[in-house]
C-alpha cells in the first residue's frame, strides 16, 4: 500500500516524518502547480470550493506517481469538507484509478482528531506497536511546531528586513533543513540555527510595520498556492501578518490529555457571541470573532474565503455590522483569481491602513496636547 | 400579539407547524407578501453578492414584514435529523438577519439540533413558548397540536401525491396576509386552477402522450414562482406532468439515498438526492433540477444525481441554476429544448431501440 495525502502549506513535512519513521510506503504529491489546479477543476463539480479542486488535483498527480491509498479529511461537520472524501472517491473511481480512500475525522464532535490519526496510522502501518506510533506522531508534531515557530518569526521579519528576499530565502532553507532532520535533536538544532540567522538579518532602522491579521477558511489561509503568496506580498507592502490559524494549533498535543475538552478557540468564539451565537461550521465563527477580538491591536484584517464557502459568506455578511470597527478586506479565492488583481487590492488596502494609522496618531497626539495644557 | 413569518426558505415545509403553535399560544400570524421584485431587490441590496438567491429573498421578506408585526419568527435549524447537518445559512439565519436588517422587529428564535438530545429540544420549545405564557403545560399542548398538524400536512403531501401549492393555500387562509396588490392575487388564483388541472392529469397523463417530468429541488426553489420564473407553469404549458419531491414517500426517498450515498450528510438531502434517485429509476421521462447559484450543499448533491443519471440510470437530466438575474428567455429556450428532446426520445423509444445520452 502506498499512502498519499493532499498538500496544504507545509503539512507534508510532519506527514513525511511520521510515515517514514514507521516505514510506511508513501508518496508525497508533486508540489501544487497550475497543472494540479486545472486537473482538479476539470473533474470537480461545478460549484464546489477551491480546496476540493486542489486536493483532487493533488490526488490525481499522486495516483499518477503510484499511490494507491488516499488520506483525506472528513467526518461530520457543517461544511462541505465532510463530503469531500466521498465525492472525490467517486470522481477518481470513474477516472479508472484503483485505490483505497482513508477518511480522517477532523470534526470535534466526531472521532478525536489525533486519536483518529493514530488509529489510521496503526492500520496502514500493518499494526506497528503503539509506542512506536506515538513517538512517530510526537516527532511529526514537533516538526510542525518548529516550522510554525519559524514562520511566526518570518512573518515578523518580512516587513522590516532591509534587503528584499533574504528572509524568504532563509525560510525556504529552514523548511528544507527541518524536513531533512532525522531526529529530535537535529530538528531542534535546525530551528535554533535558523532563528538565529533570521535574527541577524539586517533590519531597516525605524521600521514601523502595519499589523494585519489574516483570517478565514483554514485551507486558503494555510496554503500559499491558494492565496497566491498573500503573506509574502503583505510583507513586501510593509505589513506584519498575524494569524491564529496554524496546523500546530489544530493538532495541539494537549487535546490528548485534555479531560475537559478545553477549546483553544474559546476566547475567539466568546468575542463573536454578541453577533453570531451558533457554530456555523468551517471557520466562520472564528472569522467574526477575530475581527471583534483584535479590533484594537490590529490595523486591519484580510479575510480569505473560497468562492461559495458556506460559513465564510455568513461571516462576511455579519462582519460589517459589528460595533468594533476595523477595516476588513475580504478576498475570494478560486481558480479565476488573478495575482495582479489581488496585488492592487492589497496595495489599496495597506495604503488605507497607513493613512488611517496616521490620522489616528494625529488625533491621539492632539488629545494628548489638550490634556497636557 | 402578531408574529410575522417570512414567506421564504423553510416556510414551505413548516408553516402548518409554526402557525398552529403560535395560534395555540393566542397569537396572530402574519405572512409576508408573495415574493416580488421589490422584495428581492430589497434583500439583494442588504447582503454580500455571493449569498444565495433564497437567502436574499428571505431578507427581503423580513424587510417586507417591518411594521406589520410585533415579532418575527426566525428559527435556527442545525439538525432536524440525526447526523444530517443543514447549510450554515439555516443555522445562522437569525444572526444574519439581525446583522443585515438592523431595523427589523425583535426576533423570536429557536435552536433545533436533534443531536443534542430530547431534553435540549424540549427546553428550546419551552423557551419559545415562554414569550407567551408561563404555563409549561400550555406550551406542551400547543406543540403537540402543532406537531400533529405538521404530520397531517406531510402525510397529505406524500400519501395523496399532492404538491405543496395545492395544500399550502388552505393553511395560509387562517393567517393574516401582508398587503397584496389585487393583480397578484388574481394571478395566484389562475395558477391555482392550473395546478388543479395538473392533478387530474397526473393519472391519465402518460396515456395522453404528455411528458412526465420529475422536478427536484428545495421547496423554496420550486414553489417561489418569482425566483424560478414560473418554472412549473412553463413546464405545464409545454405539456409536462410534474412530479415533485414531496410526492415521494419517505421510504422511497430513504431507499434512494441509501442507493446513491449510503446515508444523508445534509439536512433536506431527500429533496434532491432522495427524490432525484427515486425519479431517475421510475417511469418519468426526464428529471429537472432547480438549484440556486452558489448553493453549497446542492453543488455536491446535484453532481451526485447528475452522475447517477448519466452513468447508471441513463435518463435525461437538466440542471437549472437560478440567480437574481431576470432574463427569462434563456430558461425558456432550455426548457423547450429539453422537452422537445424528451418527446423525440420517447417516440424513438416506443419501439425497443435505446437512444441515450442526449442530455447532460
Amino acid at each position: 500500500m502506498k499512502l498519499t495525502f493532499p498538500h496544504m502549506g507545509n503539512i507534508y513535512v510532519p506527514m513525511r516524518a511520521i510515515l517514514s519513521e514507521l516505514d510506511i510506503d508513501h508518496v508525497i504529491p508533486p508540489p501544487i502547480t497550475a497543472r494540479t489546479l486545472s486537473l482538479g477543476v476539470k473533474y470537480s463539480p461545478e460549484g464546489i470550493c477551491i480546496p476540493f479542486k486542489i486536493t483532487l488535483g493533488c490526488f490525481i498527480e499522486a495516483l499518477e506517481s503510484g499511490a494507491d491509498a488516499l488520506l483525506q479529511a472528513g467526518g461530520m461537520g457543517t461544511c462541505r469538507l465532510g463530503r469531500y472524501a466521498m465525492s472525490q472517491e467517486q470522481v477518481l473511481k470513474q477516472l479508472g484509478y484503483k485505490f483505497e480512500m482513508i477518511i480522517l475525522g477532523v470534526h470535534n464532535e466526531a472521532d478525536n482528531k489525533l486519536v483518529g490519526l493514530a488509529k489510521i496510522i496503526k492500520k496502514v502501518s500493518g499494526g506497528a506497536p503503539w509506542s512506536k506510533i506515538i513517538s512517530a506522531i510526537g516527532f511529526g508534531l514537533l516538526k510542525q511546531e518548529m516550522l510554525d515557530g519559524i514562520e511566526k518569526k518570518v512573518q515578523k521579519m518580512r516587513p522590516v528586513e532591509a534587503g528584499r528576499g533574504s528572509v524568504e530565502k532563509l525560510y525556504r532553507q529552514a523548511v528544507k533543513a527541518i524536513d531533512e532532520a532525522g531526529d529530535t535533536k537535529s530538528v531542534k538544532r535546525a530551528k535554533q540555527e535558523y532563528m538565529e540567522r533570521l535574527d541577524s538579518v539586517p533590519v531597516t532602522p525605524g521600521a514601523d510595520p502595519l499589523i494585519v491579521g489574516v483570517t478565514g477558511e483554514f485551507y486558503v489561509v494555510l496554503d500559499p498556492f491558494c492565496n497566491m503568496d498573500m503573506e509574502i506580498e503583505l510583507g513586501k507592502l510593509g505589513a506584519e501578518v498575524r494569524r491564529y490559524t496554524w496546523v500546530s494549533s489544530w493538532t495541539q498535543f494537549r487535546s490528548f490529555l485534555n479531560p475537559f475538552r478545553k477549546e483553544p478557540k474559546e476566547p475567539i468564539r466568546r468575542a463573536a457571541y454578541p453577533y453570531l451565537r451558533r457554530d456555523i461550521g468551517g471557520d466562520g465563527w472564528e472569522s467574526v470573532g477575530e475581527k471583534v477580538l483584535h479590533s484594537k491591536d490590529y490595523d486591519g484584517i484580510v479575510h480569505l474565503l473560497p468562492f461559495t464557502c458556506l460559513p465564510e459568506i455568513i461571516a462576511q455578511n455579519i462582519m460589517p455590522s459589528t460595533k468594533e470597527d476595523i477595516p476588513v478586506l475580504s478576498i475570494t479565492c478560486d481558480e479565476q483569481m488573478g495575482k495582479a488583481g489581488m496585488l492592487t487590492r492589497l496595495e489599496a488596502f495597506t495604503d488605507l491602513l497607513k493613512r488611517r494609522r496616521r490620522e489616528r496618531r494625529k488625533v491621539a497626539g492632539a488629545d494628548g496636547n489638550i490634556s497636557g495644557h | 400579539m402578531r408574529i410575522g413569518i417570512p414567506r421564504a426558505l423553510l416556510y414551505y415545509q413548516y408553516l402548518s407547524l409554526w402557525k398552529t403553535f403560535f395560534q395555540e399560544m393566542g397569537c396572530e400570524v402574519v405572512l409576508s407578501s408573495q415574493t416580488n421584485k421589490a422584495i428581492l431587490s430589497g434583500g439583494t441590496s442588504r447582503v454580500v453578492a455571493e449569498t444565495c438567491l433564497p437567502v436574499k429573498a428571505y431578507c427581503g421578506h423580513v424587510i417586507d414584514l417591518k411594521g406589520k408585526c410585533d415579532f418575527i419568527f426566525i428559527p435556527s435549524l442545525t439538525r432536524t435529523e440525526k447526523n444530517a447537518t443543514n447549510c450554515s445559512k439555516f443555522i445562522a439565519l437569525p444572526d444574519m438577519v439581525k446583522a443585515v436588517v438592523p431595523q427589523c422587529p425583535p426576533l423570536l428564535e429557536i435552536d433545533i439540533d436533534v443531536n443534542k438530545g430530547k431534553r435540549e429540544l424540549y427546553e428550546q420549545i419551552y423557551g419559545l413558548g415562554r414569550h407567551f405564557t408561563w404555563n409549561p403545560l400550555k406550551v406542551k399542548n400547543a406543540f403537540v397540536k402543532a406537531w400533529k398538524a405538521h404530520k397531517d400536512y406531510t402525510n397529505l403531501l406524500s400519501a395523496r401525491r399532492l404538491g405543496i401549492p395545492q395544500v399550502l393555500p388552505e393553511i395560509e387562509k387562517s393567517c393574516l396576509q401582508a398587503e397584496q396588490n389585487p393583480a397578484q392575487g388574481e394571478q395566484q388564483v389562475t395558477s391555482g386552477r392550473q395546478d388543479a388541472g395538473c392533478v387530474a392529469a397526473t393519472d391519465s397523463g402518460s396515456a395522453r402522450g404528455s411528458l412526465a417530468i420529475g422536478l427536484i429541488g428545495h421547496p423554496y426553489m420550486l414553489y417561489d414562482d418569482f425566483i424560478n420564473h414560473r418554472l412549473r407553469e412553463r413546464l405545464e404549458k409545454l405539456g409536462a406532468v410534474l412530479r415533485t419531491p414531496e410526492m415521494v414517500s419517505r421510504e422511497d426517498t430513504q431507499k434512494a439515498i441509501v442507493k446513491l450515498v449510503g446515508k444523508s450528510y445534509w439536512g433536506y438531502e431527500d429533496e434532491i438526492v432522495g427524490a432525484g434517485g427515486h425519479y431517475l429509476d421510475s417511469q418519468v421521462d426526464g428529471v429537472i433540477a432547480a438549484v440556486a447559484f452558489g448553493c453549497g450543499p446542492d453543488s455536491l448533491m446535484i453532481d451526485l444525481v447528475a452522475r447517477y443519471a448519466r452513468e447508471k440510470a441513463r435518463k435525461p437530466f437538466l440542471n437549472l441554476t437560478f440567480d437574481e438575474h431576470t432574463g427569462e428567455a434563456g430558461i425558456l429556450t432550455r426548457l423547450e429544448a429539453f422537452t422537445d428532446m424528451l418527446k423525440r426520445r420517447k417516440s424513438a423509444l416506443s419501439p425497443p431501440v435505446r437512444n441515450d445520452g442526449l442530455a447532460s
